[in-house]
Order: structure tokens, then sequence, then C-alpha cells
């Protein structure tokens, strides 16, 4: 199930909504739970018994690991098992055929691909899973003893398909104890409707500019048009991705939980080192907590550091999935990055604010390039008619209807980029205004409602016959 | 103020997800949608097999949408919403001006439409002692280009005509519409709201196919021309959505000498004595009003004048264009054999063989004829 869906807004929510809120304290984690796994099994009705096998394996490790007379060695072993069987689940779905399919290339082997589907959210919940049993390991968080309490955190449903990934320690307390007040419930729905408008108006609408662009062909592609195209794309992946977040966000209030924040207007950023401070928050923390500082960090001289960030960057582009533009595009940000650690951050400190604006914008543009085509000689393609390598002009006649026929929609883009305080928060000490917020709530909810329905307004025509 | 503001903004949200639930459940599932013009999904069926193959979810879900209460409002609103950003087009419509909507026409895969080209030209080759025509109509993209919204993406269907014409015209006759249909551009030639020519377009068609067989065709004086719909919103309509638009108007030609054509459908082996479904003209698309609609083979036949007869036998391999062409044709032709590729099987040579067919009219429009790989069953 998605939340931008008719099912799962009027049907399951309110479903589960009523269940939570008239079932006594002690069932309620068990309501949250058995939710969630329908929620899961709806899209999954088969895989998401892995989910279960990473979630008990989990819960059971943990439970081994809280005994803390046993030897350093048996708890580092079971740590290790840990990550094991989940980075296995993990690879075995997402990264076995890239895997094959490279080796089959490089030595002209007839491997049989295993042709398996990604099973949803297993780069979230194996994520979350891992997060705590190394927490248990280093202290800074207790085992959990209850089963349902465990399995509602792994599997709890706003954030089980695409994140925020929630690191365990801060929620542990919630798990245990947690209440919801009208303003936290009113909180929610807020941050709930804007990451659906987000999702519904936004990403979806500019989605279709992009992917009008980038299905013609590259070499036809004036200057202009290409930059739109990509400009697009980054609006479309950005309140696409941050939508989603908010909406858990939302969601996980209304159910008395509070998730940390994955985004912070990411596109106001003045470098890249600040982009990815702004940009998927908590995939970076935990990339920057579970292997970056394990790993020695930036304390054991410049070659080890160097070695480290790679390594993170490698990874966090891998993770975003199973193919070499990902790869690149991870390396290419661990370049920057390293690039501006040394050098860049000093030379754009000294130049004024729009410069280091105009050079962060670029670089991530460039970036949502590789991002965008698996396939890397379209990237190549893409990036040469960005230049002009192609040898079209600067604009032409549909670089126009794109640009007038989205134009409301591109000024809107801007400015929720930027401005994500007034649109998304609560305006906590504007009470003169809250009545008139409640009102365009409820516009942007009508509307992303209709956009809903329409997209499931599927005419059979006498066309085409 | 805030605390207050709270309160309407969970008690509002809240009782909307209810009422709207409430209402999904309370309110009568039509079975079929006359807006969309499809049968809806039904009431999903709970079993061990569906829930494992994500059936039952996948259909629960289509069953919540197709039946959400208010439908055509919320996809109403979403169109007009879109409008008032700028957006010129809903859903591959495009918004034209003087009340005309079109369909998106964008550059053809010319490799497949080379392969559909070689197997007409096949067809027409493998019968060299019967006689073949293929028509060709532009749709009113093709026609009007100069109506599409400002800077409006747009491939030329004339140059697409132009290349058809070029790998087919040695083996048969080729008729391009846009030489017979631009000197009447300006007139109603083409519905606004449909992809469908009108019956003054396929009346000036067969002006000149009649003109190409050597027939005398009947002058428009020799009609009773009666609008029998002023309520029609057609198919551009339907996937668009668009908001204030002026309907068509369905009009027929009647002659005023009729011969009694008697229609045989082989689908379902019914035959009737009029050519036109009047019940169609209550139902959203009335352009099955002409014919009844699709169907796989029929036969039209017609008693007339031996005498001055010169075509016995026609076989007609067409798309819907033919609907509204097809009944003048009747005045010339006794035994017209009329073929849907897209949903006949057979082998078209065979049922020429057995019905000894000596001339076939094969009539698309440009937008079909790019865009259906049936057609590649012509050759079978």
């Amino acid at each position: 199930m998605v939340f931008s869906s008719l099912l799962f807004l009027f049907l399951f929510l309110p479903a589960v909504l009523l269940l939570y809120y008239c079932s006594p304290w002690r069932i309620k984690n068990l309501i949250l739970f058995l939710a969630s796994l329908v929620f899961y099994a709806w899209g999954e009705p088969v895989y998401i018994v892995i989910m279960l096998i990473s979630t008990v394996t989990d819960f059971i490790f943990g439970l081994l690991l809280s005994n803390s007379k046993r030897s350093p060695v048996w708890r580092k072993t079971i740590v290790v098992s840990s990550v094991i069987v989940n980075l296995g689940l993990l690879s075995y779905f997402k990264y076995a055929d890239f895997l094959i399919n490279n080796v089959n290339e490089l030595l002209g082997t007839q491997i049989p691909l295993t042709e398996l589907a990604l099973p949803i959210g297993i780069s979230f919940y194996t994520f979350q899973s891992m997060s705590y049993i190394i927490d248990v390991y280093r202290g800074t968080a207790k085992a959990q003893r209850n089963w349902i309490d465990f399995g509602t955190f792994v599997a709890l449903f706003p954030q089980l398909v695409a994140g925020p990934i929630v690191q365990y320690n801060t929620i542990a307390e919630q798990l245990r104890k947690r209440s919801v007040s009208i303003e936290m419930f009113a909180e929610g729905v807020r941050r709930f409707i804007i990451g659906l408008a987000k999702k519904v108006l936004l990403a979806n609408n500019i989605g279709l500019l992009w992917d009008t662009i980038s299905s013609s062909d590259a070499g036809s592609l004036p200057v202009l048009t290409a930059w739109l195209g990509i400009i697009a794309f980054a609006f479309q992946i950005y309140f696409d991705f941050s939508g989603y977040s908010d909406m858990a966000i939302g969601l996980g209030l209304m159910f008395g939980f509070r998730f940390n924040e994955n985004f912070n207007k990411p596109y106001t950023a003045q470098s890249i080192t600040d982009f990815w401070r702004r940009w998927h928050i908590s995939l970076s923390s935990w990339f920057r907590d579970y292997v970056y500082i394990p790993l020695g960090g930036n304390r054991r001289g410049l070659g080890i550091q160097l070695r480290n960030i790679l390594i993170v960057w490698l990874l966090t582009g891998i993770w975003h999935g199973a193919s070499w533009n990902f790869l690149l595009w991870g390396l290419y940000f661990g370049v920057i990055l390293i690039f501006e650690k040394w050098w860049g951050l000093k030379l754009l400190g000294q130049s004024p604010r729009w410069v280091r604006h105009v050079y962060a914008l670029i670089l991530i543009l460039i970036g949502w390039v590789l991002f965008a085509f698996d396939e890397l000689p379209k990237v190549g393609h893409y990036l040469q008619a960005m230049v002009g390598f192609t040898g079209q002009p600067l604009w032409d006649s549909n670089t126009m209807y794109f640009t007038y026929t989205n134009a409301i929609l591109l000024v809107v883009l801007i400015i929720a980029s930027v401005s994500r305080k007034k649109l998304s928060t609560t305006n906590n000490n504007e009470g003169k205004s809250s009545l008139l917020n409640v009102a365009w709530c409820g516009i942007l909810f009508f509307l992303s409602v209709s956009y809903l329905v329409d997209a499931t307004f599927n005419p059979f025509l006498y066309f085409r016959f | 103020m805030k605390q207050k503001a709270d309160r309407i903004l969970v008690g509002g949200f809240v009782s909307i997800l209810f009422l709207m639930s409430l209402a999904f459940f309370l309110m009568p599932k039509e079975r079929f949608s006359e807006l969309e013009n499809r049968t809806l999904q039904a009431t999903p069926q709970l079993t061990w097999d569906n829930l494992i193959s994500k059936t039952f979810a996948d259909q629960a879900e289509s069953f919540v949408t197709d039946h959400f209460p208010f439908r055509a409002d919320w996809v109403w609103t979403k169109s007009t919403m879109e409008q008032l950003r700028l957006q010129q087009e809903n859903n591959g419509i495009f918004r034209g001006k003087d009340g005309y909507l079109f369909e998106k026409f964008a550059e053809p895969d010319y490799a497949k439409l080379q392969q559909y080209v070689e197997a007409v030209k096949q067809f027409a080759d493998s019968h060299p002692d019967a006689s073949m025509t293929f028509m060709l109509a532009p749709t009113s993209i093709g026609m009007y280009p100069e109506r599409l919204p400002w800077k409006a993406p747009n491939y030329s269907e004339a140059k697409v005509n132009d290349f058809i014409a070029d790998h087919l015209k040695d083996g048969l006759s080729f008729m391009d519409g846009f030489r017979f249909l631009s000197p009447h551009a300006s007139e109603q030639i083409y519905y606004k709201t449909d992809h469908h020519w009108t019956t003054l377009g396929a009346y000036y068609a067969y002006i000149a196919y009649a003109e190409k067989m050597g027939w005398e065709p009947m002058s428009q004086e020799e009609f009773q021309i009666t609008n029998v719909s002023e309520s029609f919103l057609g198919s551009y309509h339907t996937r668009s959505q668009f908001s204030g638009l002026t309907p068509d108007t369905i009009q027929t030609y009647i002659p005023k000498h009729p011969v009694q054509t008697e229609m045989y459908i082989a689908d379902t082996d019914k035959t009737f004595s009029n050519l036109y479904d009047d019940s169609f003209l209550e139902k959203k698309d009335q352009y099955s009003y002409f014919l009844g609609g699709v169907h796989a083979l029929m036969t039209l036949k017609s008693p007339l004048d031996p005498q001055a007869v010169t075509t016995e036998k026609l076989l007609v391999v067409k798309d819907s264009y033919a609907h509204s062409f097809l009944p003048f044709l009747t005045q010339h032709v006794p035994e017209i054999h009329v073929i849907d590729i897209r949903y006949y099987n057979g082998s078209i040579s065979d049922y020429m063989a057995q019905n000894g067919i000596k001339d076939v009219l094969m009539l698309f429009n440009t937008a079909t004829f790019v865009d259906n790989g049936e057609i590649l069953k012509i050759d079978d």
C-alpha cells in the first residue's frame, strides 16, 4: 500500500485510527504491529516472510546481546551474524543480479540470473534492524524484551517502505510510553496533508514534464530543454521523497511518535557538504554513525579519512540501486566532498552567497543526471545536450511550450523549496493565522484527492478503433 | 485561537476520512461507467489464491477507485485546476482554438511503420487480380495544426501520409485524405470533441472514392440531412474532461430514394434492417450510432438495380472511420463485406477467395494506422 492512494486514505487509515484510539494502552502497539503487517502484506503478500525473518532474528540476537556476562568475542560474533543476515538478505535480493550480470560480462560465463523482484522497503528495514543490534552492542540502547514492541519498531507502517530510517535509540522510549495531544495530532494532520500535496500536486505533475523530456532522444534536445528537464527531475525527486517523509512523520505524530526530520530545504544549500546535511538526513546519519565513525572517521590520519569517505559514498551510491550509475553517483559526491573538505570550502567561503548557491545547484543537477539514467551512455548523451555538444539550438518552440505551460507550477515549486518552514511546520506562535492555515490544509487535501481520483480515471475509449 | 484551530483541523480531517469511507460503503455501486465507457471493477473475492497472488489487493484498489463517491466531480476539479495553471493539455488531449480538442500526435516509429506498410504491400502484391485502394484520412490535428495551443509540440500527419504514399503507390491506388479533405477544411468535417470525422467529412471521402471507382456520386441535395444529436461529447472529451465545451452535432444522410439495406453482424449472428442504432444516442459514446459500433465482421446487402451496378462485391478493411462512411457505399455496391482487422483473426485472403471478392478498400486514419500492429495480420 502507498499513502497516496484512496484505499489507504479512506479505508485503511480511518480503520487503524478507530482501532488504535478505541483500544486500551496495553494493546496499542499490537494494533500498530498488526496494522503494519496488513499494510506490508497488501503490497508483498509473499515477501512479508523475509521481513519477519529479519525481525525475528534481530529480536533474538538482541536478547542474546543483552546478557552482559558473555565474553566480548561472543558479543562480537552476534553483531557480525546480525549484519551478515541483514546484508545477506539485502544483497541477495538487491545486488545478486547486478553481480551476476557483471561477472557474466567480465568472464563470459552464463550464470543464470535470479530475476527476483526487490521486496518493498527492504533497504529501509534491514538498515533499521542493524541499527538496533549495533546500538544494543554499543550499549547506547537496551535490548527490547517485548516482541510486540520490537515488531512495531521494525514494521511501523508510517516509515516502513520509504523511511525515514529510524534509529532505535531515538524511538526506544516512545515505544514504551507515549501520548498524543490535540496539538500533536493536529501537527500530524498538517504534516501529512503537506506531504500528500507535495507528492500528488507537485512531484507527480512536474514528473510529467521530466517524462516527456527524458523520453525524447537526447541528441535532439536544445540546451535549455535539457536543463529544464533535469530541473524538473530535481523537483520531482525532492518533492516525491520529502513528501513521503512528511507523510510518514505526520502519520507518526498521529500515533504519538516523533521521528527525526529527513530533509531541510536541500536546494538552499551553499555547498555539496551543506547539501548532504540537508538531503535524506536519516540515511547520511546512518552511514556516519554505523560506517564512517566505526572505520575511524577523521581521527586516524588523512589517508584513512580519504578511504573512509570514499567507502561511505560508494555505499551510499549503491544503496540507491544496483547499477553502475548509482555507484558513479556516490563516487561523484565522494570526490566533491573530499575536494570541498580540503580546498573547496575555503575557496567558496571567499565568494559571494549567490556564487556558492549556483555552484552547489549546478553540481547537484549534474548529479541528478547520473542518478536518473541507469544506462551510462544515456547519462553521457544527456550531459552533452546540457552543454550543447549536440549542435542543437539554445531553445526551440517545445522549450517555450514546456516553460509557459509549467510556469505557474515551477514558481510554486521554487517557493516551496525555499520556504519549508512556512509550508510544512506548525505556526506555533502565529495564532492569528492558524484558522487560515486550517483552510489552506483543507484546500490542499481537497485538491490532492481530486488529482488522486483523476490518476485512476481510466476511460475505455473507442480510441484508435 | 491556536487550540481552536487545531481542534477544527483534527475534527475536520478525521470526520472527512470517516464520512467518505461511510459514503463509499453506503452509496449504490454502478456496474458500468457511462463517462469512462467501461465496466467497473466488481467486488473482489477474498480467497487464498487471490490473496497470495496479490489479485485481491489489486482488485480492491480498483474497486475503491472505480466506485469512489462523486468520482466525476473530482475528475472535473482536477481538469479545471490544470487549466487554471495554464496547462494546455489533460491526459494527452490538447485544448485547441475554436472549441476543438486534439489528441497529441508524436513522431511515429518509422521502423515499425515501414513494417506495416510492407505488410499492406505484400497483401496487394499477392492479389494481382484484385483492385485495391488504400484510403488514409488525417485526424483533426493533422488538418488543423494552426488551431493547437501556442507552440504545442506536434508532428505533421501530412509527412506521415507522404511517407506511406511513397511506399505504397506502386502496388495499389493510394488516396491521401489531405487531397480530398483540405479543400473543405473550413467546413465541419471533424467533430470538435471526438476523434472521428463528421458525416460531412465522410461524405467528401465518399465523393472522392466514387469518382475513383467510376460511380456517379450523389449530390447533397439527393439526401435528407438530419441532425440526430446535438449533445455529442466524444472521446476527446471523455479523456480530457475539459469543461465549458460546445457539444457536437451528429448528422445522418438518408437518401431521398432509400434502399433497404440488410446489415448482418457475423460476431453475434444477428441481422438488422437499419444501419443506425438509436440507443447509442442516449449514451456517452454516441458515435456507435453508426452501424452499432465495432464488429469484427459484417456484411451489408442492398437490393440495387443490377443494370446500374458496376461493382458487385466490395471488401472494406477498416477502422471506425468507416462507420459513417459505409452507408454511402450501400447506394452503389449490393454486397459489402466489412472486416475490422483488430478483431478479425481469420485469413483475409481466404475470405476473399471464399466470397469471390475482387475489390478491396482499406480505410484507416493516420493515428490508428501508425499505432496499430494488428495491421500486420493483413497478409496472414
